[in-house]
């Protein structure tokens, strides 16, 4: 088990004026289950890959388990890793693709023996042992995968989006699975996807990552809740939250965000820590809407033209057309809806529940209260 | 039988695949016929065939392939062939298969000016080199040679090897090469334990083509050896071959002593090798 510690990190490549990743500091602590998140390009990978060894560091410091490893090459910083592709060899076995890692190292072949076979039992591979890659289903192969991570009883733990190519059930149970895993091992673990529903069910901590920077970390729910600003609003939570430009203005000694013809009201901010005029993005996540005198008082309301209705089972999603200045916004009710497309909508929420983004920064306006 | 394909739809089915059925008959028979035909003639005497070319074999002359290999030198056309295909495969293969390895793999500087190169040089034809090629055989010493005939091999065959190698390995994912590095092995490690046993479709594919062309071979033998000790199997053919008279029964059996090892060959790597090697590596 290990520390593992970003010190600025930084990754240019040769030709391009962009760091890929920028200045990017964050410590993972011993056995704790860090998930890198971001969008596609974002620089989780290369950073992952920086920590493997895989990708030469530009700036900055690398230190796993105390000691500074910019420069150790991949084999000798004691962590394993589990990529997307599986890259499991193709001419071996899978008994063979567990054991290569540990003949190269000269571990004893009676150990040998003994960490695979825990491996397997652990994954439940012991029948495909004999089989080759090709004769596996996927899952079998990413179990395999991850076998051969295990086996390495490495200080550190890597996996580069390692549920992608699973299909929709088996990636909740392969998710459930990795969690249980990191459970009963305890090792230090660092997992990049681009899956919010895998970072906040499995991270412990979260950093979400933008442009090669990170934009925010910490544990999944404090991240979902008090984004640090409207690019991790954005991308955490499905749908995504609702922003839509608003200025703010005082009535009556209230606090106010003007969006269009609406007026939101304002309960989190003391009104004199609002300046008026200020220029700001308003955000209501879907869920934070319900369909107007449905809910108890209190609650305020905007009201619009319903564009359209997505009725998931469980929930709805509704599509409702708030007019010129902010557009259209996405609510999730878990009711049934069967208004006619066109048809006047009022949706109610709770003023606590509004987030506010400078418009220009896009940072966050802290708030007093939590949303 | 409720799953049964109805006679309408089988019927159907057949009829569009008969065209394409017709064409596979008409051009195996097109490649197998004159290859049997050889094989006829190889023992028949030359009177029996040109008295009809395409009888069958009343008399089958085995003995003309104990006298082709022993009182027509065959033995030592076949064995001076074995040495230099054999020898220019082997050479070709390995480098063929390294350099393609660091084109397709290692980003360096001229990377592309060196792929570049090999690839112009497949797309003239050889014959250009061949006055110059034989002064510098001879400069060196290498004419009339085995050793010299083996190393024009290895060069007329690399830059194709080179080439058809560094498009099959381009291909393998880098996050093979990854993994092997995590699990602690070193670039050449990695390309004899991971590279060469994952590409070895494509280096089957190169050895059949090389050890064929360089096996059949005629024009660079002919011109850099001339002495018959050292000559190979295509040349050795060629001496059945007067200006007044060609002993064409010699000449099929001849040709089928050459075309065996092809045959073996080809049966070989392609039966044992290229199955399913590369299945199942990644996603």
């Amino acid at each position: 088990m290990a520390v593992v510690r970003l010190d600025n990190l930084s990754k240019r490549y040769t030709g391009t004026a962009d760091a890929a990743v920028d200045r990017v500091s964050f410590t993972v602590a011993d056995g704790e289950f860090m998930v890198l998140l971001g969008p596609s390009g974002c620089g989780k990978s290369t950073t992952l890959r920086m920590i493997a060894g895989l990708e030469a560091i530009s700036e900055g410091a690398l230190w796993i388990d105390g000691r500074q490893v910019n420069t150790v090459p991949a084999k000798d910083r004691d962590i394993a890793m589990v990529f997307q592709s599986y890259a499991l060899y193709p001419h071996m076995t899978v008994r063979d693709n567990l054991a290569f890692g540990l003949r190269r190292r000269d571990v004893a072949k009676a150990e040998i023996e003994r960490r695979v076979a825990l491996a397997a039992s652990i994954l439940g591979l012991e029948p495909l042992l004999e089989r080759k890659p090709f004769a596996l289903s996927g899952g079998q192969r990413q179990r395999v995968a991850l076998g051969r991570a295990i086996v390495r009883e490495p200080k550190v733990f890597l996996f580069d989006e390692p549920l992608s190519n699973l299909d929709a059930a088996l990636r909740v149970a392969t998710r459930n699975e990795l969690v249980k895993l990191h459970r009963r091992l305890g090792v230090t673990m660092i997992y990049v996807t681009h899956d919010q529903v895998e970072a906040m069910t499995m991270g412990q901590r979260i950093c979400v990552m933008n442009r090669g920077r990170v934009a925010q970390i910490g544990a999944p729910l404090e991240v979902y809740r008090n984004p640090a600003d409207a690019f991790v609003a954005r991308f955490l939570g499905s749908p995504p939250m609702n922003l839509f430009p608003a200025t703010l203005r005082t009535d009556g000694g209230r606090a106010l965000a003007a969006a269009g013809t609406h007026a939101i009201p304002l309960e989190r901010w003391r009104t004199e820590a609002l300046s008026p005029g200020r220029e700001v993005l308003c955000g209501i996540r879907p869920e934070a809407f319900e369909i107007a005198g449905r809910t108890t008082a209190g609650t305020a309301t905007v009201t619009g033209s319903l564009s359209a209705i997505e009725p998931l089972g469980a929930e709805t999603l509704l599509l409702v057309d708030l007019g010129p200045g902010v557009g259209e916004v996405t609510a999730r009710v878990r009711d049934d809806v069967d208004a006619p497309i066109g048809s006047t909508m009022a949706l109610s929420f709770q003023p606590a529940s509004v987030y506010l983004f400078d418009r220009t920064s896009e940072l966050a306006i802290p708030a007093e209260g939590r949303a | 039988m409720a799953n049964a394909e109805p006679f309408a739809d089988r019927a159907t089915r057949m009829l569009r695949s008969a065209p394409l059925a017709a064409v596979l008959v008409l051009y195996t028979l097109y490649s197998a016929l004159p290859f049997a035909w050889i094989a006829t003639m190889s023992v028949r005497t030359t009177s029996e065939i040109s008295a009809n070319h395409y009888a069958w074999p009343t008399v089958w002359h085995w003995e003309k392939y104990r006298a082709a290999w022993f009182d027509s030198n065959f033995g030592t056309y076949f064995w001076n062939s074995t040495l230099v295909v054999v020898a220019a495969v082997a050479v070709v293969t390995v480098l063929g298969a390294a350099a393609a390895h660091c084109l397709a793999r290692y980003r360096f500087r001229g990377n592309r000016l060196v792929y570049f190169i090999l690839f112009s040089s497949i797309i003239f034809p050889p014959q250009i080199i061949l006055i110059s090629l034989f002064q510098v055989m001879a400069g060196y010493g290498l004419y009339n040679s085995r050793l010299g005939l083996t190393l024009v091999y290895i060069g007329l065959q690399l830059p194709l090897t080179v080439y058809l190698l560094e498009g099959f390995f381009a291909r393998i994912p880098q996050d093979l090469f990854d993994a092997a590095k995590i699990d602690g092995y070193g670039d050449f490690e990695i390309f004899v334990r991971i590279v060469l046993p994952v590409g070895m479709p494509a280096i089957a594919t190169t050895v059949i083509l090389n050890f064929i062309q360089l096996w059949n071979e005629f024009l660079f033998a002919v011109v850099l050896v001339n002495d018959p000790g050292l000559s190979t199997l295509p040349i050795g053919i060629r001496r059945f071959m007067g200006d007044y008279f060609q002993d064409t029964g010699m000449i099929a059996t001849g040709m089928m002593i050459a075309v065996l090892p092809v045959i073996v060959v080809y049966a070989f790597f392609s039966e044992k090798l290229i199955q399913g090697m590369t299945a199942g590596a990644v996603k």
